[in-house]
């Protein structure tokens, strides 16, 4: 009997475990492609502490610029990649200043 | 770089035979040569504008268009190189090298703004030129899958530099 009531009290702590784990998923890497003088994808949602990281496939050097001055990766050249991870909540316009026609979005939520 | 293109364009000579013309009367060691040369000439008219004009806009302009087109014409030359392909010259090329040299031998001859004009001008109809090129004759002309799809993936860029520096002509243009 004792050892039953042990049992399911082990049960109910590492179920109340699995819950906190649901409940606070790890964060996740989400990758932005830098290609044909575009992002993609160009609108793009994480949540707070998840990883963006930006691949420049094209043949030159890009930026990924917020418009508020939020993150900056400065020069990205060819075949290189940047990472930023997000701390605060916001919408972010961004762009690359070498090519200001090139525009994208990122949602902190 | 130029030395380390001819090697391989030389060395590709031996390999394997260049591949028969399209039905745009281009094959793709003409194609090759065409991009080659194209940028080639932005990247020389860049560098004396970047040098020459006084105006910060036109300089970044022109220091973005060396950047930029040395970026593509070392993929075009790399991807020429693992293609054993040989640029070859052609009526394209020769037109646009011709006509390269003519604009920098008449930039040479201004300074202030109306070099800045004449610079930008050439600008904005040589990126409508290669890119008129670029649809009509070299994607369509390319037979070697990699060939076009670098030629496609360029071709924004091209457009973007467009835009570009027609916003530089309008914003140089005298108002009212």
């Amino acid at each position: 009997m004792r050892i039953a009531t042990l049992a399911a009290a082990v049960a109910v702590i590492v179920c109340a475990m699995g819950l906190v784990a649901v409940e606070r998923p790890k964060p996740k890497t989400h990758t932005v492609i830098i290609e044909g003088m575009r992002f993609q994808p160009e609108s793009l949602t994480v949540a707070r502490g998840d990883t963006i990281v930006w691949v420049n496939k094209d043949m030159f050097p890009h930026t990924a610029t917020s418009e508020g001055g939020r993150f900056d990766s400065q020069s990205i050249q060819a075949e290189k990649s940047w990472t930023f991870t997000a701390g605060k909540k916001g919408e972010f316009a961004y762009t690359c200043t070498f090519h200001p026609t090139m525009k994208a979005v990122l949602y902190v939520k | 770089m130029k030395t380390a293109a001819v090697t391989v364009a030389v060395a590709g000579v031996f390999l394997l035979p260049v591949a028969g013309p399209s039905a745009q009367g281009v094959n793709d060691a003409q194609i090759a040569s065409t991009v080659v040369t194209a940028n080639q000439v932005d990247i020389d008219a860049g560098r004396l504008a970047a040098s020459r004009s006084t105006n910060g806009e036109v300089k970044t302009f022109a220091r973005l268009m060396v950047t930029d087109h040395t970026g593509v014409n070392k993929s075009a030359t790399d991807l020429a190189a693992k293609l054993k392909v040989t640029p070859q010259d052609n009526p394209t090329s020769q037109s646009l090298k011709a006509d390269g040299d003519k604009n920098l031998a008449h930039l040479k001859t201004l300074k202030g703004t109306a070099f800045d004009k004449a610079y930008i001008d050439h600008e904005v109809a040589y990126h409508q030129q290669v890119i008129d090129a670029l649809d009509r004759t070299l994607i369509p002309g390319a037979t070697n899958e990699e060939l076009k799809a670098l030629l496609v993936k360029v071709r924004p860029a091209f457009v973007a530099h467009l835009e570009h520096a027609k916003r530089l002509q309008a914003s140089a243009a005298p108002k009212g």
